[in-house]
């Protein structure tokens, strides 16, 4: 049980950052289809800086972690500009833009990979290795029966998402930017009208979103993988996004669609473990979070309320 | 000369995006120090276009030509699936897991059966059309009674047919060297592999036939039919072919099941013709390759022939460049994917270049007052 509570949330809390990434750009009327290439983007450029640091400090610092996800959240941010120029600035498509992003982002990396590698290490590898991170346990807490696995054994980095995630929540909902930001993506009109730029509030929802996706990146790149290639790319930038739909572009029922996704990955793979069944069985619990996904969405996509102005490009003149 | 307006109109910002991206990429191959000029065209000779400077055994130009157009036949089904769809205005994202669904459904009905060549390779093609149909249109049907977001959908059920095919592949059909599923038979191959004609062994691909009156079939269907009409219509607006009398939740649920059909039949000439074998756990890039070709074509089913063309020219000649240039061969999708990041401006440049023809020639007359429009409505 308590295996399933500790991996369930090393995996959720990562899905959810990007998941709130998401939110922030699609609430601002961009639809969002590239989480996928920006959060291995992020993880891209965080694991270069790791890599690229780890020399001068001591194989078990924690430093270097955290220098990569300061990367990667600006590695994130400054590619999300592509999706930004694409879908205001030359009012593309929205959903082509994502997929061209996300094509672009796995091309790039994968290309970069190779060549740094080879460039500035002299190796011939397509990935750089990084560390499994160290895992912490919070003294008094973890001592709380069943929650207290919610506090064993954490990576640093889901306590960095939590903070995180907070500020997030915080600017979404509790301040004046987040109120214009959530307005554009209903009545964008109603913004321009009250002496607000449209198209400025968008660019920074974007970039937000791959930031955020960034670090959700870095951190499985940390923990699930431990190295950055392009292995990376296994649809949890989708997932992050299913989860928020399912959340119906709210913060606080996205965690919860979170949470969900990690438990039943982590609750599969443990029943697999304890039953005995041989390895391959993995692939068929692997199936559970998307499965679980389709049979939600059909009792919840009905009335759900997507923002009003989701993928349509702003034109003043527009009536 | 009306024709030829409208073709150049067609293709001057595919034209102008593909150019930008083999700059894109020459600067890059450049800034490594390889010469260019040098690897695109042994991206050439490694598709068969140009000749190499030496062979092997039972190798030539035609070989290679050959080996390519067995490389592109799925990558046009894979387009039309995605052109189909667009045309109704959904995203197939999942062609991929079409075609793995259908790949791997043909497989182990006829594949591993003793069938002969007349009966399995027609076989091969009808579980395909039904296996990919079935499978886009279960994505329509979510879409049109439960309103789930065709992306969304699509993906899972990518995931879902990697990991369960993978788990079926992996308990009984695995070869314990190759780590892929078994061979399928000679018999149900798509391609004639290794024949031999004169002192060359070609494989020759019977699909690309198939592509062919595939992609004019899909032309008339949707230029010439009441279907393609209403398809397009809903494309357009919903609410506005609702308005019209159109049964829109059909057209969702047909759109898709047409697209899925055509993912099916890529599926059966990727892995049943160009492979063979199936590799667990690995989605193969066609399907979201697809997308870009279908896009850079214009969403033409003719368009997207010279579009695939390319874009495979790029990938099937990037091993040849590797070991001829020195160049890394992921600089293929590097390039592919700047191709595709300039044809999504495709609205706006249309939409200056009509801007800037309205501004000359004042006043507004109706037609450019159109095009400016049809510009900025294409999202």
């Amino acid at each position: 049980m308590d295996v399933v509570i500790i991996d369930g949330l090393s995996f959720a809390l990562p899905l959810f950052i990007m998941a709130i990434g998401g939110i922030y750009c699609e609430r601002s009327g961009i639809t969002m289809l590239a989480v996928e290439g920006l959060q291995g983007f992020g993880a891209f450029t965080g694991a270069l800086c790791a890599v690229l640091v780890s020399g001068s400090f001591s194989g078990n610092s924690p430093v270097p972690f955290y220098i990569a996800m300061l990367f990667a959240f600006i590695g994130g941010g400054v590619f999300a500009l592509i999706h930004a120029l694409l879908c205001i600035k030359f009012k593309a498509n929205q959903v082509i833009s994502g997929v061209v992003v996300n094509i672009l982002a796995m091309a790039l990396t994968a290309y970069l990979t190779k060549l740094l590698n080879r460039v500035l290490f002299g190796a011939t590898s397509d990935k750089f290795v990084l560390t499994v991170s160290a895992r912490i346990t919070i003294p008094v807490l973890s001592k709380i029966p069943v929650l207290g696995a919610a506090f064993t054994n954490l990576y640093p980095f889901e306590l960095v998402i939590i903070v995180v995630a907070f500020i997030a929540w915080f600017v979404m909902y509790k301040t004046r930017f987040g109120m214009h930001l959530r307005a554009c993506g209903d009545n964008p009109h109603a913004v321009d009208a009250a002496g607000r730029e449209v198209n400025k509030i968008r660019l920074a929802a974007i970039i937000i979103c791959g930031a955020l996706s960034g670090l959700g990146g870095i951190c499985f790149a940390y923990s699930i993988s431990a190295n950055f290639s392009s292995s990376i790319y296994v649809g949890y930038g989708y997932l992050a996004i299913a989860a928020l739909i399912f959340g119906n572009w709210k913060i606080m029922p996205t965690l919860g669609a979170c949470l969900l996704f990690g438990f039943a990955r982590s609750g599969g793979y443990r029943i697999v473990q304890v039953l005995k069944l041989p390895s391959s069985y993995q692939d068929l619990v692997m199936i559970l979070p998307y499965v679980l996904t389709l049979i939600l969405l059909m009792f919840f996509s009905k009335h759900n309320g997507s923002p009003r102005a989701l993928g349509v490009v702003y034109d003043k003149g527009a009536r | 000369m009306k024709i030829i307006r409208k073709l150049w109109d067609a293709v001057k910002i595919p034209l102008l995006a593909i150019f930008a991206g083999l700059i894109a990429g020459g600067v890059i191959i450049a800034v490594t120090g390889s010469n260019p000029f040098r690897a695109y065209y042994s991206l050439l000779q490694g598709s068969g276009l140009a000749p190499k400077s030496s062979y092997a055994a039972y190798k030539s130009m035609l070989t290679d030509l050959c080996s390519y157009a067995n490389y592109f036949t799925p990558m046009i089904f894979a387009a039309l699936a995605v052109a189909v769809a667009l045309r109704a205005g959904l995203f197939n994202i999942g062609v991929s897991g079409q075609m793995l669904a259908a790949g791997f459904t043909a497989s182990i009905i006829v594949g591993y059966s003793g069938l002969g060549a007349v009966i399995a390779k027609p076989l091969v093609i009808i579980i395909g059309i039904i296996v990919g149909g079935i499978a886009g249109a279960v994505v329509g049907f979510l879409k049109y009674k439960f309103n789930i977001n065709e992306v969304v959908s699509t993906i899972m059920f990518n995931y879902i047919f990697q990991y369960v095919i993978s788990f079926f592949i992996n308990t009984y059909f695995v070869d314990p060297v190759s780590r892929q599923s078994k061979n399928v038979s000679a018999a149900s191959r798509l391609t004639l592999m290794d024949t031999q004609i004169g002192n060359l062994k070609i494989d020759i691909p019977l699909g690309i036939i198939l592509a062919l009156i595939t992609v004019y079939a899909v032309w008339f269907l949707l230029e010439k039919t009441k279907l393609g009409y209403e398809l397009k219509a809903v494309g357009f607006s919903k609410t506005a072919a609702k308005y019209a009398g159109i049964n829109v939740g059909k057209c969702v649920v047909l759109s898709m099941t047409i697209s899925g059909a055509l993912g099916g039949l890529a599926g059966v000439t990727y892995y049943l013709g160009y492979l063979g074998s199936i590799q667990p756990k690995v989605l193969v890039d066609t399907g979201y390759d697809a997308i870009a070709v279908s896009l850079l074509g214009n969403n033409n089913p003719f368009g997207i022939i010279f579009s695939t063309m390319l874009i495979t020219l790029i990938s099937k000649g990037s091993t040849y460049m590797k070991s001829t240039a020195g160049v890394d061969s992921e600089i293929a999708s590097v390039i592919t994917g700047v191709i595709l990041l300039f044809s999504a401006c495709n609205a706006y440049i249309k939409w200056k270049a009509a801007n800037i023809r309205a501004r000359k020639s004042l006043p507004v007359n109706s037609e450019n007052h159109e095009k400016i429009k049809a510009g900025k409505e294409e999202k």
